[in-house]
């Protein structure tokens, strides 16, 4: 037992006034002229043994009163007795991610944890501090019933969220409240693949709860992809399905279903497509609900636009010339002048594939060129000798001869592949430069077989249309603002302007990215497909996991709600002692007896 | 009733009559009252004489209507009856330092809030026990001496103070309430003596009424009254208690002291009350039992009784009445 109180157990020293006036009653009070003074000595003789026995019990029972009154003053707790529960900082934290949106009874599950969530707030008292934490980390605070609002807004994010930051913000939050008693109470289905963590709670007490019922079967999109992300407009959508048996899906662009189909358990389905659309658009490849709705459906981006006319120039050298016809033939670009693959001696018009002069006479020429298309790029000094080049599909590529690029002023550029320290292909707006000539004899990037596929890759996305991509996240995740976007679109059109740091939405969609008005790229936020694998750990399982101080695990949901505040707070005991107190002066008042209103 | 009630001085509040007027006033209201509220003479018969007629009020028995003259003037009259007699009586008042004391400060301090409007803690019972008794015996003097009896009074405390022969003249009430007036207030009350001198003033076999709180030794009393029986006088023992004395109101720490012997008893009274109302019962049943083994009469008269009261228990029982 604890005080809440303890400086009102100083009026402990109370109990002196009865036993002082027990103990020196004979010599204080007022003198009374009584006639009868001889019955009055006669009756203290002849009930001498009862009057010291009924003094002494008097006397026990205003110290024991006394004493209670208190004890209540001093607003005791305790842990094995009492009423209601002492002040207390309770965190309940819900799992809202992707698979607490199961359906489990025919009820989602998420809904019984916002019921256990309203029940435990319903019994807060004033003095306890509450806290509602989801599972991707967010902390809401304030009155029980605000907590209540927020608990009934709540919704199932896309994605598995981040326990053990929810947890560490839980427990930080009940820390700081400075109260004796602090709880976190997790209502949680226990998905293992969101419970790999093993957060560590110290200094509080977790309350845990994972439902007993055994996860049903779940189907789930695990992949959808558009390959390439830009169509010239033909393209391709991949997509992959977790299911026990064959399942049908559909796929949409733009709200338009241009595929259905049946793919087997784990089938990796590729779906080509030229859609007429154009610029950037979403997709979705779906699935017939099941009992966990929230992964049937995942989603892409993808821009569509037209084949760009590519104009190749003998100063980009013959294999350049004979990859173009293999992407001419596959129809990923036309003739045309949309983009231009050059010498960049011959550099005229953006965008464009530059490459290092073929002839190291025309170095002057082709730094003039970038000056005059104000590109802040030049060749520098001319390397020989064999390098190793470094970069995303340029594995095995080396170099015999190269220039240095050398950055002027106000550069801004992607470096796609280096050798040794040295910039080797760089990207810029509209522009891509190559530090050699691609010919056999400055390296050996045409005769590889990753040489077409790069190339097409540069000209059909990073040279034509927008500068902006797919940038493919989590529910909630954050991430720096990309440079090439400045604003963010929402599904239902509304556009806000982006700030610092771009924070993916809780829901999962694909959400366009713009700048000055136009979608230059997209955000899509899909949740992790491991949340699909519905298999979860026990309660026992999951609280060995969790470290924390003490760690409570209750059996069903009714003993959670029970559990809450009162397995962490001591009980109060005021009630218990003010009737204690009570009914010790009733039993005194009964012992002295009532007083008579009137004489007779 | 109610009206009959209100003219009946003997079932005033004590107090409120007492403070009225003087002793013989007062006295003689208690026994005008007293003698029109009587129902019926316990001694009718060939000894009691007629006496006069009366008007008739309410309460009075209806046996002693007479109808003759109701019929023939249609009023209403009682007939009342003298009895001869030879009766002589002696008062015996105790008029030691106990009886000068009132518990209406006790009372007052019990009852607090409790007490009906109207009523302040200074009306209440604010007689003395020797106030009440003082009135008591004038009217119990002049209730006797209308009867024809001889009526004398002994007053004493440590010592006798007042002795007046019996007597049934004119005049002698006059002397009685005289007496009443004179000092006294003893540290001590010695019953035995001032009895034996009212048996002294008693030539012959009468009635002797001793008016006294009995704070004394009982067998002091009982040697004294074991004498007057064996004398042949009746004796009754008005046993004057204040209502605090029996009740013992009030809480808080006291010391309590005797003003005669000045013994000092300190006490709870919360904690002693319920003891010391048991211990007055037994006393009171004490003096009863002693008293009724001796043959005498004995009444608890509370001061903040109606005089009527004592008077009609002190004389009810003997038949002494008209």
């Amino acid at each position: 037992m604890s005080f809440l109180a303890p400086f009102y157990l100083l009026l402990g020293g109370a109990i002196a006034v009865p036993l002082l006036l027990h103990l020196l009653r004979r010599r204080i009070g007022a003198r009374l002229e009584f006639p009868a003074a001889r019955y009055l000595l006669r009756a203290e003789k002849e009930n001498s043994r009862t009057l010291r026995i009924r003094n002494l019990l008097l006397m026990m029972l205003r110290i024991a009163a006394l004493l209670a009154i208190t004890v209540a003053a001093a607003r005791p707790v305790a842990r094995w007795l009492g009423a209601g529960h002492g002040p207390t900082a309770l965190a309940i934290v819900v799992d809202n991610s992707l698979s607490s949106s199961v359906v489990v009874d025919g009820r989602p599950l998420l809904d019984q944890f916002k019921g256990m969530a309203r029940d435990v707030l319903s019994s807060a008292t004033p003095a306890d501090r509450v806290w509602l934490v989801t599972i991707d980390g967010h902390v809401r605070g304030g009155t029980p019933a605000v907590l209540r609002d927020e608990v009934n807004r709540l919704e199932a994010i896309a994605g598995a969220g981040d326990p053990t930051t929810a947890l560490a913000r839980a427990a930080s939050v009940v820390r700081a409240a400075g109260l004796e008693a602090k709880q976190v109470a997790l209502l949680t289905d226990g998905q293992r693949t969101e419970w790999q963590g093993t957060p560590s709670i110290a200094d509080a007490q977790v309350l845990v709860y994972v439902p007993n019922a055994r996860p049903p079967a779940n189907r789930a999109v695990t992949l959808a992809e558009a390959r390439p992300t830009r169509w010239t407009p033909r393209g391709s959508v991949a997509a992959r399905f977790l299911s026990h048996d064959s399942t049908t899906y559909r796929i949409t662009l733009n709200n338009r279903t241009f595929t259905r189909g049946t793919a087997a358990p784990n089938e990796e389905v590729v779906v080509h497509a030229s859609p007429p659309e154009r610029g950037w658009l979403a997709g979705t490849v779906e699935l017939e609900p099941d009992e966990l709705a929230g992964d049937n459906v995942r989603n892409f981006a993808v821009w569509i636009g037209s084949a760009p006319g590519v104009n190749g120039l003998p100063s980009a050298g013959p294999f350049v010339k004979s990859a173009l016809d293999v992407l001419r033939s596959s129809e990923r670009v036309v003739d045309g002048h949309d983009i231009a693959v050059t010498g960049a001696d011959e550099l005229s018009t953006l965008p464009a594939l530059i490459t290092a002069p073929l002839d190291p006479v025309r170095l002057g020429a082709a730094n003039r060129a970038l000056e005059r298309a104000g590109i802040p790029w030049r060749f520098g000094t001319r390397r020989a000798g064999d390098a190793a080049v470094r970069g995303a599909g340029f594995e095995g590529v080396n170099t015999a001869v190269r220039y240095d690029l050398v950055a002027q002023t106000g550069a801004v550029a992607e470096t796609l592949a280096v050798v040794g320290r040295d910039a080797w292909v760089v990207a810029g707006p509209r522009y891509v430069i190559v530090g050699s000539s691609l010919t056999p004899d400055a390296t050996n990037f045409p005769v590889r077989a990753s040489f077409v596929p790069w190339l097409g890759s540069v000209l059909t996305e990073r040279l034509v249309g927008e500068p902006g991509q797919v940038l493919e996240t989590e529910p909630g995740a954050r991430m720096p603002r990309p440079r090439w976007a400045d604003g963010f679109e929402t599904v239902d059109g509304q556009r806000t302007p982006l700030g610092d740091v771009l924070e993916a939405p809780s829901r999962a969609g694909t959400f366009f990215l713009t700048r000055n008005g136009r979608r230059v790229g997209a955000l899509v936020v899909n949740g992790r497909p491991s949340e699909s694998q519905l298999e979860q750990f026990s309660a026992k399982d999951l609280s060995d996991r969790l470290h924390a101080a003490r760690t409570l695990v209750a059996p069903d949901a009714s003993a959670w709600s029970s559990m809450a505040f009162r397995g962490a707070a001591r009980r109060s005991l005021l009630e218990t002692a003010l009737l204690v107190a009570l009914i010790l002066l009733a039993t005194e008042a009964v012992l002295i007896g009532v007083r008579p209103r009137r004489m007779a | 009733m109610e009206s009959t009630r209100a003219l009946r001085a003997d079932l005033f509040d004590p107090a409120s009559l007492a403070a009225l007027g003087r002793i013989e006033i007062v006295a003689r209201w208690i026994v005008d009252g007293f003698m029109s509220g009587l129902h019926r003479s316990p001694r009718k018969g060939f000894s009691v004489e007629f006496a006069e007629y009366r008007p008739y009020q309410p309460g009075d028995d209806l046996r002693y209507v007479d109808w003759k003259i109701a019929a023939r003037s249609d009023r209403w009259v009682v007939r009342q009856y003298e009895e001869e007699t030879n009766l002589r009586a002696s008062i015996v008042l105790d008029v030691s330092r106990s009886m000068a004391w009132s518990g209406a400060l006790m009372r007052a301090g019990a009852s607090g809030a409790a007490e009906p409007r109207g009523r302040d803690a200074t009306t209440v019972a604010q007689l003395t026990k020797l106030e009440y008794a003082e009135r008591l015996t004038a009217a119990l003097a002049l209730l006797l001496l209308r009867q024809r009896d001889a009526v004398g009074l002994v007053r004493f405390d440590e010592r006798i103070r007042t002795a007046v022969a019996p007597r049934a003249r004119n005049g002698q009430w006059r002397r009685i309430v005289a007496s009443l007036e004179e000092p006294g207030a003893g540290r001590a009350s010695s019953a035995a003596d001032a009895l034996s001198q009212a048996a002294r003033l008693i030539s012959r076999r009468g009635l002797i009424v001793l008016v006294s709180d009995l704070l004394m030794e009982m067998e002091e009393v009982q040697t004294a009254m074991r004498g007057l029986r064996a004398l042949g006088h009746d004796v009754t023992v008005l046993h004057i208690m204040d209502p605090a004395e029996r009740e013992l109101p009030g809480g808080g720490e006291a010391v309590f002291i005797d003003p005669e012997s000045e013994l000092s008893v300190p006490a709870s009274i919360a904690d002693v009350r319920a003891a010391y109302k048991k211990t007055v019962d037994e006393v009171i049943a004490e003096w009863r039992s002693m008293f009724g083994g001796l043959g005498i009469g004995y009444e608890i008269v509370s001061t903040d009784a109606p005089f009527g009261v004592p008077l009609r228990q002190a004389f009810a029982a003997r038949q002494m009445l008209p």
